[in-house]
């Protein structure tokens, strides 16, 4: 069995204070280049998992291997590149989209140095994949929401990482935009093939670029492939969203039979109506790399 | 003219002016930083923290007055003693408003407000309290006078002081330039900063402290009152008139040397104090920065120093 991008084993977090755990024996595998989507409703542990994955916290209980390491030394490589649900840059630094993608890899250069070329070129290189190029010189304090998104990721690019993890990336992004987004993680995943873990309660956002779900609240209650959440799944959820849930998935349980049967079980039982097709996306299923754990 | 030779040539006034060239270059650097990440009112809180540190500094002057004592010629130890309690805890407050801050319980500006007026009530106490027991032994008040504290007395500086003055800028420059590439990754992302793997506790404080060293340095040249001033103006003036970084660090300083030494002109020909002098001057530089900007939007020509073109 070759090396997994990230095994979680048995892990459970408790807030210090708090009386349940946030986390409660969650064990996951991700495979090297399989792209996890967490989807699960708000307060469900997402955020939790992802720093613990981070190393930015430490679990209660289990243990976590990134690439063969521990979290707090995958974080002290840069072997994760990051980009955080809330963009709160500091605007008023005068500093153009460049610099700060590039600073992205650079911080770790030793001071005596310059910025090395290779750096430069990798930097060139991510701003072109992910459409920042245009607006390359401009002070990344004037770019527009969806602008900076795609700066942030850059920069998380910049570094020669193996794992690209993005927290709730749809949040703020109108229906176009989150298109073209989509389209934006399959160039970036084409072209870097990076692992990639998608954190959201927001279905779209998992289902544009997951190989995998990972259904999280509090227990891991699922994780299945896209086909396995059938598109009438997909359709129903995101009926929730629209009928007031805003995007809280709270009272859903997606149960995986196996790999490749359909699954799911939703506790509600809207009707599929044409509108919510808008959100389904537009992969054919042979494109999917299938990964079974 | 004769004014500007004076300050050139006399030793006195050449003094004053090198010193406050040195004041002014780091102050300038960090400026932008200040301006950035609104830390305008820590330095306010720092400087005026200098007063808690003062009344250290004179009560260890009356229990151990032969290490304060000021030697032959002025300055000497003594002041370097001195000069060292304030600048010590100027650091610990520094340091201590940023660990309080960082707690979601208690806003940043309530925490430095409690430093400034807490270190300077100790300070007032612990003058008095000094004063009372130098008098009771009999001994004189070794501490300097309040105004000069206040209000600075670059024109006091002497040769010593100033090459003191350069080492430091140097120093805090040196770190400044050692740690630029991550002090601004966190400057510009402080929230996702440490998930990258910056070291972001250290870069806040190597931050606070070298802001309270520039602000204890500064205090020479203008004060406690007006020390702040000079890390604050000089990046705002710069942040006016350019969007780029390095431009805006080269500008702030200049616009801090500039006003150093039309300050020290103005003091010398009209008599003022010299740290006012040299305030004014810069809030006069930050309004005619204002004016070009606003008129250069309003005919819609490009800034001075505006976005690169592409």
């Amino acid at each position: 069995m070759t090396q997994a991008a990230v095994e979680i084993d048995s892990i459970s977090y408790t807030y210090p204070g708090s009386s349940s755990p946030a986390l409660d024996r969650v064990s996951l595998r991700v495979e090297d280049g399989e792209r996890l989507g967490i989807l699960g409703p708000n307060g469900g542990g997402k955020s939790t998992l992802l720093k613990i994955i981070l190393g930015l916290v430490s679990p209660t209980s289990g243990r976590v291997v990134i690439f063969g390491r521990s979290p707090e030394e995958a974080r002290r490589e840069g072997i994760i590149g990051y980009v955080a649900q809330k963009t709160e840059i500091e605007t008023g630094l005068p500093m153009s989209v460049q610099e700060a993608v590039t600073l992205g890899a650079a911080w770790r250069v030793s001071p005596w140095r310059a910025t090395p070329r290779s750096v430069r070129d990798h930097v060139k290189r991510v701003l072109a994949l992910v459409g920042c190029e245009a607006y390359a010189a401009r002070p990344i304090g004037r770019l527009s929401g969806g602008q900076l998104q795609r700066a942030l990721i850059a920069r998380a690019l910049a570094a020669d990482v193996k794992i690209l993890a993005l927290d709730e990336p749809m949040v703020g992004i109108d229906a176009s935009g989150q298109e073209r987004f989509a389209e934006l993680l399959e160039g970036v995943h084409r072209e870097l093939k990076l692992t990639t873990l998608i954190v959201s309660h927001d279905l779209r956002a998992i289902v544009a670029g997951s190989d995998r779900v990972a259904c999280l609240a509090r227990r891991l209650h699922s994780h299945t492939s896209p086909e396995g959440l059938t598109p009438q799944i997909l359709a129903e959820l995101f009926t929730h969203d629209v009928a007031g849930l805003k995007g809280s998935l709270r009272g859903m349980h997606v149960h995986a039979h196996g790999p490749g049967e359909p699954c799911g079980e939703v506790h509600d039982g809207e009707e599929v109506s044409g509108e919510v097709q808008l959100g389904m996306p537009s992969r054919p299923a042979q494109e999917k790399p299938r990964v079974n754990p | 003219m004769s004014t500007l030779e004076s300050l050139m040539t006399s030793p006195m006034y050449s003094s004053a002016l090198l010193a406050g060239l040195a004041v002014v270059t780091m102050c300038g650097v960090l400026s932008v930083f200040v301006v950035v990440k609104r830390l305008g009112f820590v330095g306010q809180g720092v400087s005026h923290s200098a007063f808690g540190g003062v009344g250290v500094a004179s009560l260890l002057a009356v229990m151990l007055p032969a290490a304060f004592a000021p030697h032959d010629g002025g300055g000497g130890m003594g002041e370097l003693l001195q000069f060292g309690v304030i600048v010590v805890f100027c650091i610990a407050t520094a340091l201590g408003m940023g660990l309080m801050s960082n707690r979601r319980t208690l806003p940043a500006d309530t925490s430095i407000g409690m430093f400034l007026v807490g270190s300077m009530a100790l300070g007032a106490v612990l003058v008095h309290v000094s004063r009372e027991m130098a008098r009771s032994r009999g001994q004189s008040s070794l501490v300097q006078s309040w105004e000069s504290i206040l209000f600075g007395s670059i024109f006091l500086v002497t040769r010593d002081e100033m090459y003191g003055g350069w080492v430091i800028a140097a120093l805090v420059l040196g770190v400044a330039w050692w740690f630029r590439r991550p002090l601004l990754f966190w400057v510009l992302d402080e929230e996702s900063s440490s998930a990258f793997g910056v070291p972001a506790g250290a870069m806040k404080g190597t931050l606070m402290v070298m802001l309270a060293v520039a602000v204890v340095v500064a205090m020479k040249l203008a004060g406690v009152v007006l020390a702040t001033a000079l890390l604050v103006m000089p990046g705002a003036i710069a942040l006016r008139l350019t969007q780029r970084l390095w431009p805006s660090v080269a500008i702030s300083v200049m616009a801090g040397i500039i006003g150093l030494i039309g300050g020290l002109l103005l003091s010398l020909r009209l008599d003022w104090p010299p740290g006012p002098s040299v305030v004014l001057t810069l809030t006069v530089i930050f309004a005619l920065a204002s004016c070009i900007v606003w008129m250069s939007t309003r005919w819609a020509r490009p800034a001075l120093v505006g976005e690169p073109v592409r």
